[in-house]
Parts: structure tokens; C-alpha cells; sequence
């Protein structure tokens, strides 16, 4: 029997009111792949990508990390709620999530930023917490600004440290919900490039973006998602240059 | 002066109580203001609606009213209740609780709006970014939205205390023996009111001045991070 999958999403439903966002997707992240999903605005890959780690609880659906479920219930008003909430907290400190705002602790410094999850959720000792903190802020180019507060540095800094701080969780799976997209063009490559880093060092990624050189030069695989549903998904190199579907076809024109 | 010094231990015992009730009141008002605003920020329907009342209600009539109200209304009805149910025989509430219980319960009612704007301004993606490193509840509020809120909180605390100080003065109509009750009967006795009360106008301006002082020291604490406008 072969190792369960990193991640794997079943048959995921999600409505905000009666409109219905996510009809219905599955998807496996073997450990090592990187996904891009793709996709028009509204098409629900942002909701999908938080129904994930329960940021937005889907209606229906199935979520498994490593071969373990996350147990949800139904509670007396037939709402679907974590039926474990400890379950679920320990899930999602194993799935880092870098969000397309930020969401640096804008009272802590960088280092406190990067320190946060290990010391308080972990339960690192703060020598080790620091240490790992240090070298993941070398790795992502900032060792420089350890010091600072988010909002002393530009945008691409604090993605980085956003990654960083993401990466200090040592998580199974890394989530990115359009990291590039608030940030100036001139300061997208610098975040791309500690992405691709990342990539090549074999972590598991699910990346939700617009950068159409990201997912067709770095994911092992794209899924496009067009209204609510996958449309087309595949290796990089056949969906860029074959498109199957009109939809497909007529977002790539867009974009290009 | 000399009549300043032959009255200095009514005058700083008058200081004292004036100290003692606006403390006591701003812990109760804390209390309040923190529950009304996590009740108007919860999901829950009856707690909303339960802290909408109250502060509506509280910010909209006088303080003396309330406070002559609670005084003179309040011990009558707590006798009335204990008569009635026989749980309790007669209870006098003093002139010091009534007037801390009820300056607290109204200054609660303004850092109520004070405290949910304060974690209103707070931004919606720093808490995510709490859960979504598995932290629990009691971290991201101990960590991520208390010291954000004080520090959104601290300008808007700086003036509601300033005026919960100064409301102090309206126990004085209830008989509590505070910095204006002492002075202005010390005056009156003298017939040199002008000088008593110029007096009280001095401590008073003391104890806010020294207020304004250590809540700016507050301020800079908490004002790690924050760019300035």
C-alpha cells in the first residue's frame, strides 16, 4: 500500500447563502507536488483553498491530511461544526497558510512574528524557537530586519516574513492564497523566488494565484477552477499548451 | 492659606475619598465595558440585544438622575424585594457603593463603545492568521487582540476616565463626604468659599493632570509598531 496522500480533499461543497461557490471539488497533493490553482475572480479558488484549514466551514465535503480526517459534526441547528476543535487546531498548525494581505501581528516584531507559532502553539523552548527563526529569516533574505515591525517594510518583505513565519510551523502542507497579488509588480519576483525555493526543496504546496509563469514553470500541477468546479487540471506543460475547454482557452487569452 | 491648613485634613481626606470612588468605579466600569463589548460582538442575539439596551439606555439620561435614582429608587426597591420574598431583611446601601455602582455601571457603558471599536480596528486577517496556526482562542485574545485593543483603546479610555473622575463630584448630592462635599462645606463655614473652592479646582486639576501623564506613558508602551498617521 502506497503512502496516504499529503493532502487530500474530497468532494468539497461550500454555499454563502444560496449561492452556491464550491460545487463539489476533490483533489490529492502527493507530499512533494506543487499545485497551482487557477482561475477567474469568483471562481472560488480563495473559498476553497479556506474551506481547507476551516478559515470558511464547507457544507459537505471531506478533508484528509496524512491519512487523517478531520472529524466534522452536525450541531443541534444542523450547522457543521469541527467535531473536535482540538483535532482541528493541531490540523491546521500542520497546514501554514500565507494570505495575499499579510496579516503580519503588526505589534510584534519580525522576530516575535516568526517566533509566535513555535514558542506559544508548539511549545519550543525560546532558544531553539530563535535560532529556527534566525535561519528562516536568512533563508528568506531578511536576517537584516529581525528587528522591525511589519510596518516598516515593503510589501515584499512582509510576504516574506509572512512565509517565514509560515515555514516555522515546519507544516506538512503549505497553503497561499494569492501571495503576490497586493504587492507592486517589481516586488512579486522577490516573494516568487523564495516560493520557488521552497518548491524545489520539496515541500508540499497548494497555491492559488494569478502568475501564469509560476504554475506553468513550478507546479508539478494546475488546476483550473471555473465556477466552483474543476474544469480542467493537469501537468503544467499539456494544459498551458493544449487547453481542452472554451473556458479554459478564453481565461488563458485574458490573462496573456 | 492658613485657612487652607487649618482645613487640610477634611480637604485631603475629601481628596482621598474623590481618589478611592473614581478607582473603584473605573474597575467597575472595566468590568462592564468589557462584557458589553463582547456581548454586542458575539453571535449571540440576546447578549446583543441585552448590551444594545443598556447602553442606550445608560448614555441617554443624566448621571444625576441615575445617580439620585439608585440612591433614593434603589434602596427602597431592594427592601421592597426582600420584604416580598422574605430572603433578606433590611439592607441600607451605602453612599459609597450606590455612587461607585452606579458612576461604574454608567462609564461602562461608554468604554463598552470604547472597547468594540477598539477590536473593531483590530484587522480581521491578523486573527485569521492566529487560527490559522492552530492557535486556540485564549491565545489569539491573549496575544494578538488584547494588546492590539489597548492600544486602539488607550485614546478613548484617556477621556472617558477624565470625565468619570470629574463625575465623581455628583456624589456630593447623595451626601458622600468627597473632595467637592468637604470643600464646599469647609467653605461655607468659613464664609471663604471662593478660596475652598479654588482649592478643589487645583486638586482636581492635579489628578488629571497626573492622570494625563501615566496614560501617555501607556500610550508609548503600546504603541510598539504603530506608524504614525
Amino acid at each position: 500500500m502506497s503512502a496516504p496522500a499529503a493532502l487530500k480533499v474530497k468532494d468539497l461543497h461550500k454555499s454563502f447563502g444560496l449561492h452556491e461557490v464550491i460545487k463539489g471539488v476533490s483533489l490529492e497533493a502527493q507530499k512533494g507536488e506543487v499545485i497551482a490553482i487557477l482561475g477567474a475572480s469568483g471562481s472560488g479558488k480563495s473559498t476553497f483553498l479556506r474551506c481547507i484549514n476551516l478559515l470558511e466551514t464547507p457544507n459537505s465535503g471531506e478533508v484528509w491530511l496524512a491519512g487523517e480526517q478531520m472529524r466534522m459534526t452536525q450541531n443541534r441547528r444542523g450547522e457543521i461544526v469541527p467535531q473536535d476543535l482540538r483535532q482541528v487546531e493541531a490540523m491546521r498548525a500542520r497546514l501554514a497558510m500565507v494570505f495575499q494581505g499579510f496579516n503580519l501581528w503588526s505589534h510584534m516584531t519580525v522576530m516575535e512574528n516568526v517566533m509566535e507559532g513555535p514558542l506559544y502553539v508548539q511549545g519550543t523552548p525560546k532558544a531553539q524557537a530563535r535560532e529556527k527563526a534566525e535561519a528562516l529569516l536568512a533563508k528568506v533574505g531578511l536576517s537584516d530586519r529581525a528587528d522591525y515591525y511589519p510596518a516598516h517594510l515593503s510589501g515584499g518583505q512582509q510576504q516574506r516574513v509572512a512565509i517565514a513565519r509560515a515555514l516555522a510551523m515546519d507544516p506538512d502542507v503549505m497553503l497561499f492564497d494569492e501571495p503576490t497579488s497586493a504587492l507592486d509588480p517589481e516586488l512579486v519576483g522577490e516573494v516568487l523566488g523564495v516560493m520557488r525555493d521552497l518548491a524545489e526543496e520539496g515541500r508540499t504546496m497548494l497555491v492559488v494565484t494569478h502568475e501564469m509563469g509560476f504554475a506553468r514553470d513550478v507546479s508539478t500541477r494546475t488546476v483550473f477552477l471555473h465556477q466552483g468546479e474543476v474544469c480542467e487540471e493537469g501537468p503544467p506543460a499539456e494544459l498551458f499548451s493544449n487547453p481542452q475547454t472554451p473556458e479554459f482557452q478564453a481565461f488563458l487569452s485574458r490573462m496573456n | 492659606m492658613n485657612l487652607l491648613l487649618e482645613y487640610q485634613s477634611q480637604l485631603i481626606d475629601g481628596t482621598i475619598m474623590t481618589i478611592k470612588l473614581a478607582l473603584t468605579s473605573l474597575g467597575i466600569a472595566l468590568f462592564f465595558g468589557l462584557l458589553g463589548a463582547w456581548a454586542k460582538l458575539s453571535h449571540n442575539r440576546l447578549a446583543q440585544r441585552l448590551a444594545g439596551a443598556y447602553t442606550t439606555i445608560v448614555r441617554g439620561v443624566p448621571d444625576l438622575v441615575l445617580i439620585l435614582l439608585v440612591f433614593f429608587g434603589g434602596q427602597v426597591t431592594l427592601n421592597n424585594i426582600g420584604a416580598a420574598t422574605g430572603l433578606w431583611g433590611y439592607i441600607e446601601v451605602s453612599q459609597f457603593a450606590a455612587g461607585a455602582g452606579t458612576i461604574g455601571v454608567i462609564f461602562g457603558a461608554y468604554f463598552t463603545e470604547t472597547f468594540r471599536g477598539a477590536i473593531m480596528a483590530i484587522p480581521r486577517g491578523q486573527i485569521e492568521a492566529g487560527i490559522s496556526c492552530g492557535m486556540r482562542k485564549s491565545l489569539i485574545f491573549r496575544h494578538i487582540i488584547w494588546p492590539q485593543m489597548i492600544r486602539f483603546a488607550l485614546p478613548g479610555f484617556t477621556n472617558n476616565w477624565l470625565v468619570q473622575l470629574k463625575t465623581t463630584a455628583l456624589v456630593s448630592v447623595i451626601g458622600l463626604q468627597d473632595l467637592v462635599y468637604n470643600a464646599f462645606t469647609a467653605g461655607r463655614s468659613t464664609g471663604q468659599l471662593f478660596t475652598f473652592m479654588a482649592a478643589a479646582f487645583v486638586i482636581y486639576l492635579l489628578l488629571t493632570g497626573i492622570s494625563d501623564l501615566l496614560l501617555r506613558a501607556v500610550e508609548r508602551r503600546y504603541n510598539r509598531g504603530m506608524v504614525r498617521a
